[in-house]
């Protein structure tokens, strides 16, 4: 194999496992508990750059060429740990302002001024993160095992997110099939049963908040490092759509529905897109995605609702109620 | 203070703006409860509408008027073709957002893939200069103004004073209750979503004519500062929306003289965020629980 086709297995492999660490971060705070984040891109981009910053050494080096705050050399497992310490920590403070006091209605619009306020701040202070030229250089620690030769330290990298993955995944079906789990679904489908059996539904819509946001500051960082870049047109706030349209085609509440619609939406439009006989102007591409990813979504909510992979669903013989239909978020009637 | 009275009168037009599409954007959601987040896409739809009206040689003022009707069949039409069907099919809340997000994010790529990314303008004359205390508007911005009065005026008289202002307001208050009266709901939300849609389209034009040049997703762009007037004056509010437009409107100009331009937007999302802290149903409105969406 050819050392260009090695490197685009290994960046689609790397892709896939991103986006499905982010949707399911994405999906524990929507598809299981029902919490509408249109913020979540936010808490990708936030470990991006906390990876970044605790990876690439003080900015006086390299001439100075880029300005950003913090500036620490730290070695591999740190700047990934650091990214997902300050993605919860920056969930917590959002949740906190967010999930307590505002109606579900209001939420959803408030994170989504949240996320486009934050790409502003991004953009225009230019001492945060080198504005809207982003960060460059950022070390991929597998570049650190100087012995290997290029092809074999991208492996390890591949590896290394694969491994990620793996226990991220574990940890989505210890919490999602569980006790826990059973109370996070109610919270989605009736608050009021779930408060009247005395357990804390916005206690529990901060936690999946914080998780999901420590889920999504994860996937950053290993983007960040893999790319070696990261600017604020990389998080803009319709790329969250994207997490949103994964969850929705994959199964909403399903780990592994999730996981497949991770692989199908965030990678497999945009490379499907390239294939397309329509020439190769970037703009009409990059458009094309995103109408795609439109159209999908609307298919599915109309098609398919319960997603490809459907969350399944505990049925008891002697239960009277219908099983709840179609999209549900937090709130009907 | 001439600095600030001059960044007010640039606040004062921009609020007229955003006063304009945030009444229609609020008022939909009072009859509907269904957040469109394509109303942006709807903006500047209209926009380029009157752009090509204008390259024809067309009066800006003209093309605004047909631009309005245009986004108000266009906004008519997404309803009854997609958002009230789904409704029907069994979506809530919040699966609706995602709908009318899909639906903003297919117009603006679709315009975009066929117009290209480049900046567009009008092809219309500023106008003489008016002379005010310490600030100077052009004749264009001046009428832009007076167009924005009216506007909201009308909207508020016509919900006040009208059977079918009364029928919107009813179908907000309690749909079911409405519904049994005999107000004919659907026609009411068919109307609902037709007078947000012109509101949409005057004021795409009218922010388009204000920035002077516009791409595909310059609606959508401008569509979180209208969203946060709405929030801000107590959503489903359209009088608050007006007074939400104007601290957002002259929030952001004076922070644009006093502070960094470009984070002037900063500013009227901090106060946003902090009024929604101390008052979490925004400044003009009830606390109210929250509603299913009208079928």
């Amino acid at each position: 194999m050819s050392a260009a086709t090695q490197y685009y297995i290994a960046t689609i492999l790397v892709y896939i496992c991103v986006d499905v660490i982010a949707c399911w971060g994405l999906d524990l705070q929507f598809g299981v508990t029902g919490v509408l984040n249109f913020a979540f891109v936010l808490f990708q981009a936030v470990g991006a750059y906390t990876a970044a910053m605790l990876s690439l050494g003080p900015s006086s080096t390299s001439g100075g060429f880029q300005q950003y705050l913090v500036g620490l050399k730290l070695p591999f497992p740190l700047p990934i740990l650091g990214a997902m310490l300050v993605g919860a920590a920056l969930s917590g403070v959002v949740g906190l302002i967010t999930l307590r006091r505002l109606r579900s209605d209001y939420q959803a619009m408030v994170m989504l001024v949240i996320s486009v306020v934050a790409t502003v701040i991004a953009e225009s202070v230019i001492g945060l993160a080198n504005g809207t030229a982003g960060l460059a250089l950022i070390p991929n620690p597998a570049q650190s095992l100087s012995s290997l030769n290029h092809e074999t330290q991208t492996w390890v990298f591949v590896g290394l997110c694969a491994v990620l993955t793996l226990i991220v995944g574990i940890v989505m079906y210890a919490l999602v099939y569980s006790p826990y789990g059973r109370v996070l679904r109610g919270v989605r489908e009736n608050e009021a049963a779930i408060e009247a059996m005395g357990r804390n539904s916005t206690k529990a819509r901060l936690q999946v908040f914080v998780i999901g946001g420590m889920f999504g500051a994860l996937s950053g960082a290993l983007l960040a490092e893999f790319i070696g870049a990261w600017a604020p047109s990389e998080w803009v706030y319709p790329e969250t759509f994207v997490f949103f349209t994964a969850v929705i085609v994959g199964g909403r509440g399903s780990v592994s529905g999730v996981a497949l619609g991770a692989a199908l939406v965030g990678v497999g439009v945009q490379q499907a897109v390239q294939y397309l006989p329509i020439g190769g102007d970037p703009i009409v591409l990059a458009s094309l995605e995103w109408i795609i990813t439109g159209v999908l979504t609307l298919t599915f909510l109309w098609v398919r609702p319960q997603g490809l992979l459907p969350e399944r669903r505990r049925r008891f013989r002697s239960s009277t109620v219908p099983p709840a239909r179609a999209i549900d978020g937090a709130v009907t009637s | 203070m001439a600095l600030f009275t001059s960044a007010v009168g640039f606040g004062v037009v921009t609020a007229a703006i955003l006063a304009i599409s945030a009444v229609g954007f609020t008022l939909q959601f009072s009859v509907t409860n269904v957040f469109n987040l394509a109303f942006g896409s709807v903006m500047t739809l209209s926009g380029f509408v009157a752009y090509w009206l204008n390259q024809g040689g067309m009066s800006i003022w003209i093309a605004m008027a047909i631009a309005g009707l245009c986004g108000g069949v266009l906004s008519m039409l997404v309803n009854e073709l997609l958002y009230a069907r789904f409704i029907r099919h069994g979506l809530n809340l919040f699966g609706m957002v995602i709908v009318t997000i899909s639906v903003g994010l297919i117009t603006d790529h679709a315009l975009q893939a066929a117009v290209g990314p480049s900046f567009f303008s009008y092809n219309a004359p500023p106008g003489r200069a008016f002379h005010f205390a310490d600030f100077v508007l052009t004749g264009q911005e001046l009428l832009i103004v007076v167009i924005a009065v009216v506007l909201t005026a009308l909207t508020q008289a016509g919900l006040r004073y009208t059977r079918l202002g009364k029928a919107m307001r009813g179908l907000s208050a309690n749909p079911a209750l409405a519904r049994a009266c005999g107000i004919p709901t659907r026609r009411v939300v068919a109307l609902a979503w037709f007078t947000s849609g012109v509101l949409a389209g005057v004021g795409g034009v009218a922010l388009f004519l204000d920035i002077s040049t516009f791409t595909a997703t310059t609606g959508s762009e401008f569509l979180i500062l209208i969203i946060a007037a709405a929030v801000l004056g107590g959503i489903g509010s359209p009088r608050g929306a007006v007074v939400g437009a104007l601290l957002v409107g002259v929030l952001t100009e004076v922070g644009a003289a006093y502070w960094n331009p470009e984070l002037k937007d900063v500013l009227a999302f901090g106060v946003l965020i902090a009024v929604l802290l101390i008052r979490p149903q925004g400044l003009f409105k009830q606390l109210a629980t929250e509603r299913a969406i009208v079928r």
